[in-house]
């Protein structure tokens, strides 16, 4: 039951607990780096558990430098950046791997259990979504666990009994701190960054890119991934009225759309922003009703958002720029939460600067002859350029032209000629881009925007979930009259596109999510449970996720009235005291203290008796040393006293036998002394 | 038990860097779940204080006995550990900072006995140091421990170390031939020393106080039969414990020959006699020879 403990190292049972730790931390990593890190972790175990088994000697310094320097020199070859935070996470699970080769002392016991906590609050840098969370959490229970097998260096129970203990007890601290960490969580001030790290050196991007071909979209209208989900405050406008607003791209090349002659990264982008395509809200003349809404947005490598026209009050750390798109500073690599008011009705841009007219008018310098030719004899026989606006459209809708989302591939010139008058199946990029060759043509500033239309509405929930099949382009038409103008040519041929989104604009082709068979949107039952699921998930984004200083500070408003240093204290430290209360009435720590066991109660009794015979036992004489003077100097007594004796170094020496009946045999024989 | 001390251990000051760390993650990153993670372990470092707070608290220390050994042995204390039975308590430590440490459970059943051990140097009473306490469960974060003064008090025998001596023809105690002592080859009368408290009156020299002014005691050498003796007095060599060193030996050589035996010490008398409670007896009394009782 006892041992001398002279050493720090830890048990057998503590080192398996600490492997399974590394495991279970390490395992989620596996996805977003290298896979042979695993490998590495199990040679390692491996090696260690033969060690202590006493099969294998310590691996030599040499040996541990070799495989650090394979480890690393993997790392490098893998084309990590340094200095980035993968890179980081990789040398760190690297280290962590390799550190149970040499695990000995429950020092390096320790620090593997702090690594392990580090990388599961690094994991969250990936991902954030609930599963990730739950995982984390039971990572955090585990490694909790191993924190407490390293304590115990006296094996009380058997491993299978010791695990379940240890997790047991890990969970249950970690529940009882549950409400402080909400509380902290709640209250503790966000700050600005410090500085910027490079997140991720090879993150994939999804949803819409930042040029457009037309096999684009079609090829986004496979997936069910989700894009953003909005939130209205007030009513929510109708579903033909949701043109979610992303990108605007100027510049055609005969072939595809892109935002500028150039092709410009973020930080060229930013640099026009502030520059020459700088946002003007004086531009905007507001009119009609404000729509209000809380948008979140996925994680897509990406930083464009998706606003409804004209977003004019916008919260967040975003920027706006001359064309009246919202985006992020940086690329999305954590979902974002954005509050903004638009004007749907708003006029934009009465007078056109000429830098945006010129963009506005931009055609490659030749090709797409007939097109061209098509524009001038329209714009001809049209009296103004609204006529001519609604000639085209009418062509669309008289001729025969079909919305699809398997369209011929186009070649490689005259792709507008190609598509007007041979193939005249197309998707939405077809039309927009078309339709807008046809404006500029006619001298008609305008331009592409790509973003999402529609959305599935979320009845239960209240909020609206836009999927990367909901993305669509349009176009946006520049009139003296009313400014930009935004036009849809598609819903010219499929109308039901706009009024009921993509799944019934193709449900005669039956290309929804053609490759996605079991697509739970296809199934009426699983859609429910989707639905229900995704709510919770969104709940998740905007009040977990999403709780940064501008929702904290209204949380606290809404709890306090008005934000005082003094009452966001006075909050926190009485809740602080109603959690620590509770803790102490849980643990019973204020319970009085454990009176004297009887069996020590009625041997000192069993001493004063005999003192009063003369025979007095020296404080801390050993009982049965004791025995043998009384029993000298009492020989009436004797068999007495070395029963008592007897029966009392009995319970002391066996507890878990000293039964109800040994205790009642020792109180009657001290009758006999008295 | 005293009270309970608590501090964080090195391992909670490494795990406040931790922290530390986290929360510049989650700033850096604006992180929700990394804070989350961060704070989390905030919480966790404090309710572990009132876990490890309450490993320690309501634990009964007894002290059984110490078991009687001899001058540079160690004492063995024996302690019983006994906590609600409704509690359980883990990786207690019970030390003597550099004597002894032992480490227990109070899991299976509430209450587990121990010994502990300490270095004696000197025969007479011992009087065991305050026993320190201490449990670092469960995560060993913090740190909790007391101190626990025993209620208890063992005895150091003289270490027994034979001396052998030349006269062994006068004053030995150790002829032995037939049993018959023959102490001093002189008449009853053994010589006269200092008075001690507790002589008899009746041995006082009143003639030498009356020529001295200082109290003498008369000496009386009890001749003997087939008892051995064991006399101070007899005893040639100098010094207060080599005396009682030898006579400790002496009395675990003839206890081992099953012999019967008495001792006689200045000031007491224990009569010839054998066995273990005889011998403990005897042994006792060269422990506490010249101690003052309380």
């Amino acid at each position: 039951m006892n041992r001398a403990v002279g050493d720090n190292f830890i048990t057998y049972s503590g080192m398996i607990w600490l492997l399974v730790a590394q495991l279970v931390v390490m395992l989620p990593f596996a996805f977003d780096l290298p896979f042979w890190l695993i490998p590495v972790v199990l040679f390692s175990a491996g090696w260690r558990l033969w060690v202590l088994s006493g099969g294998a000697t310590q691996p030599g310094s040499l040996l541990k430098l070799g495989l650090l320097a394979l480890g690393v020199g993997g790392l490098f070859l893998r084309g990590l950046k340094f200095p980035s935070l993968e890179a980081m996470s990789a040398l760190l699970l690297l280290g962590f791997a390799f550190k149970s080769l040499e695990v000995i002392q429950r020092r390096d016991a320790l620090v593997v259990v702090f690594i392990g906590y580090f990388l599961v609050a690094l994991h969250f840098l990936y991902t954030q979504s609930m599963l990730a969370g739950l995982y984390g959490v039971f990572s955090l229970v585990v490694l909790t666990g191993a924190l407490i097998g390293v304590q115990q260096t006296v094996a009380e129970f058997t491993a299978a009994q010791n695990v379940r203990f240890n997790l047991k007890l890990a969970g249950f601290m970690l529940l009882q701190c549950l409400p402080l960490m909400v509380v902290i969580f709640i209250v503790a001030p966000r700050l600005q960054p410090l500085w910027t790290l490079p997140l991720m050196t090879n993150q994939a991007k999804t949803g819409i890119s930042d040029h457009m071909r037309p096999g684009d979209i079609a090829k986004l209208s496979q997936l069910d991934e989700l894009a953003f989900r909005v939130t209205f405050k007030g009513e929510r406008p109708a579903q033909d009225q949701l043109y979610w607003r992303g990108l605007v791209l100027n510049h055609f090349d005969g072939r595809e759309w892109r935002q500028f002659d150039e092709q410009y990264d973020l930080w060229q982008l930013k640099q026009a922003v502030a520059r020459d395509y700088a946002f003007q809200p004086g531009n905007i003349q507001v009119q009609g009703e404000p729509v209000e809404y809380e948008a979140v947005y996925e994680k897509t490598g990406q930083p464009w958002l998706f606003t409804l026209t004209t977003a004019l009050q916008v919260d967040g750390d975003v920027l706006q720029a001359a064309d009246y798109r919202v985006m992020a500073r940086e690329e999305l690599q954590a979902p974002l939460l954005l509050k903004a008011i638009s004007y749907p009705q708003a006029v934009r841009d009465r007078q056109l600067d000429p830098f945006l007219r010129q963009l506005a008018l931009q055609l490659p310098e030749n090709g797409d002859v007939r097109s061209r030719e098509l524009a001038r004899h329209l714009r001809d026989e049209a009296g103004s350029e609204q006529e001519y606006i609604d000639k085209v459209l009418k062509r669309f809708s008289d001729q025969q032209f079909y919305y699809t989302l398997r369209p011929p591939t186009l070649g490689d010139s005259d792709t507008i000629d190609q598509f007007l008058f041979e193939s005249q199946r197309g998707f939405c990029a077809h039309y927009a881009g078309s339709f807008v060759f046809l404006m500029r043509a006619a001298g008609i500033p305008a331009r592409v925007v790509a973003g999402y239309q529609g959305g599935e509405w979320n009845g239960q929930s209240q909020y609206l979930a836009i999927h990367q099949y909901d993305a669509h382009a349009w176009a946006e038409v520049w009139l003296p009259d009313t400014g930009w103008k935004r036009v849809d040519p598609t819903a010219m041929i499929a109308p039901e596109r706009t009024e009921q989104g993509l799944e019934a604009a193709v449900r005669a082709e039956g290309s929804f999510l053609q490759d996605s068979v079991f697509s739970s949107h296809k199934i009426a039952w699983l859609n429910g449970l989707r639905q229900r699921l995704d709510a919770v998930q969104y709940g998740w984004q905007r009040w977990v996720l999403g709780y940064d200083s501008d929702a904290q500070a209204d949380f606290l408003k809404s709890l306090l009235g008005e934000l005082t240093v003094a009452r966001v204290a006075g909050l926190a430290g009485g809740v602080f005291a109603v959690i620590v209360l509770g803790w102490l009435l849980m643990l019973g720590v204020a319970q009085r203290h454990e009176r004297e066991a009887l069996e020590h109660q009625f041997y000192r009794r069993f001493c004063a008796a005999l003192a009063k015979r003369g025979v007095v036992r020296e404080p801390g004489q050993a009982p049965g040393v004791f025995a043998l003077q009384a029993e000298q100097a009492l020989p009436a007594l004797a068999s007495e006293i070395r029963e008592f004796t007897r029966l009392y170094e009995g319970i002391c020496y066996a507890p878990d036998g000293a039964g109800h009946a040994a205790i009642q045999q020792l109180k009657s024989l001290l009758g006999k002394f008295s | 038990m005293d009270k309970i001390f608590i501090i964080p251990s090195k391992t909670g000051l490494g795990l406040v860097i931790l922290i530390l760390l986290l929360f510049l993650l989650g700033i850096n990153f604006q992180n929700s779940l990394v804070y989350a993670v961060c704070f989390w372990l905030i919480a966790l470092l404090l309710i572990n204080i009132f876990y490890t707070q309450r490993n320690l608290s309501s634990l009964s220390v007894t002290a059984i006995g110490v078991e009687p050994c001899f001058a540079g042995e160690k004492a063995v204390v024996e302690i019983a550990l006994s906590c609600p039975a409704n509690q359980r308590k883990f990786a207690l430590q019970l030390a003597w900072p550099g004597e002894d440490l032992v480490q227990v459970n109070l899991a299976a059943t509430p209450a587990a006995r121990i010994k502990l051990s300490h270095a004696t140097t000197q025969r007479g009473r011992f009087q065991p140091p305050r026993i320190h306490i201490s449990t670092r469960f469960p995560t060993g974060l913090a740190l909790a421990w007391a101190y626990v003064t025993l209620d208890v008090q063992g005895i150091v025998y003289p270490k027994p170390v034979e001396r052998i001596f030349a006269q062994q023809g006068k004053g030995s105690t150790d002829t032995a031939a037939g049993g018959v002592e023959i102490v001093g080859g002189t008449s009853d009368f053994g010589g006269i020393r200092a008075y001690r408290p507790g002589d008899a009156p009746k041995h006082i020299h009143w003639s030498k106080y009356a020529q001295t002014g200082k109290l003498h005691t008369k000496v009386f050498v009890d001749y003997s039969s087939h008892d051995v003796w064991l006399d101070w007095n007899d005893l040639p060599m100098p010094g207060v414990e080599v005396r009682l060193s030898h006579l400790c030996s002496k009395v675990l050589e003839y206890h081992q020959a099953q012999r019967q035996y008495g001792l006689k010490l200045p000031g007491k008398t224990i009569p010839p006699g054998k066995g273990e409670g005889h011998k403990a007896q005897c042994l006792r009394a060269l422990a506490l020879f010249g101690v003052k009782d309380e």
